[in-house]
């Protein structure tokens, strides 16, 4: 029902969808405990980390499809993380998997060191070699 | 399964102290919690980049509220800081549920299956409490969310066991026995002190208000530095980091004049009150500072409101903000 007040929507439809917390000051100065849906103006810079989200996956996208990164650039942009992340969700460091970036040098990696990554990102080996 | 009861709470952390202590009855609300705690804090961090963005933080470091509120408050309390294995955290957890003791818990959001989905970043200072287990499943209560939830065993070694930054490394805590007799206007005294300090006394630019201003003159340049989709990316990181999940609004500011009202209202405390209200205008500010933010954020490149207009909004917070803590100083309790 409170859906219906807000003139901005989430554009993902489970976004938004959880009440929360929050405490404010009511009309007469009292502190007060309001549970509620975000108001319009949470809702525009939540929004704006997902757009920026999206555009950096397609942007990661593109850059696979015309072989001028590996893969495993793109999971990692999908997963959200950035190069320091990863590297301590693999336990490798940091300037190796900035090397496993590029396209030949992903091409000769071991079985193992692939499987570090699908792990990290909840995939099978054989899904990593692909972007779909 | 152990007859805790879920509450509902503005930031996770002191939502689970309060949560625990009341399950051995003693009523420390929330904002209590935060206050006694030492919650408040503000820190930023140009050179540390969390998601592509400086890191900003209007929180204490993890498990600081659980701690000093459970030494302030006298509270017979224990922290596993690290686990050597996973195996090890989790035979601990089923041993406490053996014995029946519901256990605070620090997890990453990013695989936690009943998080609202559009926090979930790579965010690994939450909290939650476990208070049972039936066979392959654990009962969570995460104060973020209105209901209890259950998770996985599976689920929860790897939200547990996630790496990064503030890696949790399977830590846990909990309180054997509680003191009911304990003063707790010297508890209130010593978290005011302490918060005042860590706001306005420590020696380091980029922490207090003296952090706010400091972000504030970053916050003007950042337009001609990175150009306008990055300011605005940026700006709206300062806003995440304020106004959502687990901040209870406004960067805890809300939360902190609760606990000063609610300490006044204990104590018949008059400057307390009015530290309260001094606070809560504080909290406004805030609130209208994100409101005319918000909207540099809808469109990227082209931004509505001036960054210098928002630069000097900050630092006139941050004057406000110190006053408050100034009048905190002096006030005896």
């Amino acid at each position: 029902m409170d859906e219906l007040k807000f003139d901005y929507k989430y554009k993902d439809p489970e976004h938004g969808t959880h009440r929360e917390l929050f405490y404010s000051l009511d009309k007469d100065g009292n502190y007060e405990k309001n549970v509620r849906f975000h108001d319009d103006s949470d809702r525009i810079f939540i929004e704006q980390f997902w757009d920026v989200q999206k555009e950096r996956i397609e942007a990661a996208r593109q850059l696979v499809v015309s072989g001028k990164k590996s893969p495993i650039y793109y999971y990692m942009e999908k997963n959200l993380m950035d190069p320091m992340t990863l590297s301590s969700q693999v336990s490798i460091s940091l300037w190796r998997v900035k090397r496993h970036f590029k396209p030949t040098v992903f091409k000769k990696l071991k079985e193992e060191t692939l499987a570090k990554y699908a792990e990290a990102f909840k995939l099978k080996v054989d899904e990593l070699k692909t972007i779909i | 399964m152990i007859d805790f009861t879920h509450r509902q709470a503005g930031h996770c952390e002191s939502g689970t102290t309060s949560n625990l202590f009341r399950y051995y009855g003693m009523d420390i609300s929330e904002p209590m919690a935060f206050g006694i705690g030492n919650g408040l804090y503000f820190s930023y961090i140009p050179f540390l980049k969390v998601q592509y963005a400086p890191m900003i933080s209007f929180r204490n470091i993890p498990n600081t509220i659980f701690r000093r509120a459970a030494k302030r408050l006298g509270a017979d309390a224990v922290v596993i800081k690290k686990f050597k294995n996973p195996q090890e955290s989790l035979d601990a957890l089923n041993r406490n549920m053996e014995k029946g003791i519901p256990t605070g818990l620090q997890v990453g959001v990013f695989n936690l299956p009943f998080f609202p989905p559009e926090y979930r970043m790579h965010y690994n200072m939450h909290n939650l409490v476990i208070y049972g287990k039936e066979g392959d499943t654990f009962y969570v209560s995460d104060t973020v969310l209105e209901l209890p939830q259950t998770i996985s065993t599976a689920d929860l070694q790897r939200v547990r066991w996630v790496k990064g930054a503030f890696a949790p490394h399977g830590k846990m805590y909990w309180i054997n026995k509680v003191d009911k007799n304990v003063d707790i206007k010297k508890a209130v005294s010593e978290g005011i002190a302490k918060t005042v300090y860590e706001l306005t006394g420590m020696p380091f630019p980029l922490i207090g208000t003296r952090g706010i201003r400091f972000m504030a003159k970053d916050l003007k340049k950042w337009p001609k530095k990175h150009g306008q989709e990055k300011a605005s990316f940026y700006l709206g990181q300062v806003l995440r980091m304020s106004e959502e999940v687990g901040s209870g609004g406004a960067g805890f500011r809300f939360i902190y004049g609760a606990f000063l009202k609610e300490a006044g209202e204990k104590f018949n405390n008059q400057e307390l009150l009015d530290a309260a209200e001094m606070m809560g205008n504080v909290a406004m500010k805030w609130r209208e500072f994100s409101y005319i933010g918000a909207r540099n954020c809808k469109s990227r490149s082209e931004p509505t409101e001036d960054y210098g207009m928002l630069g000097d909004m900050l630092i006139d917070i941050s004057y406000k903000e110190e006053e408050v803590y100034k009048k905190l100083a002096k006030i005896k309790i």
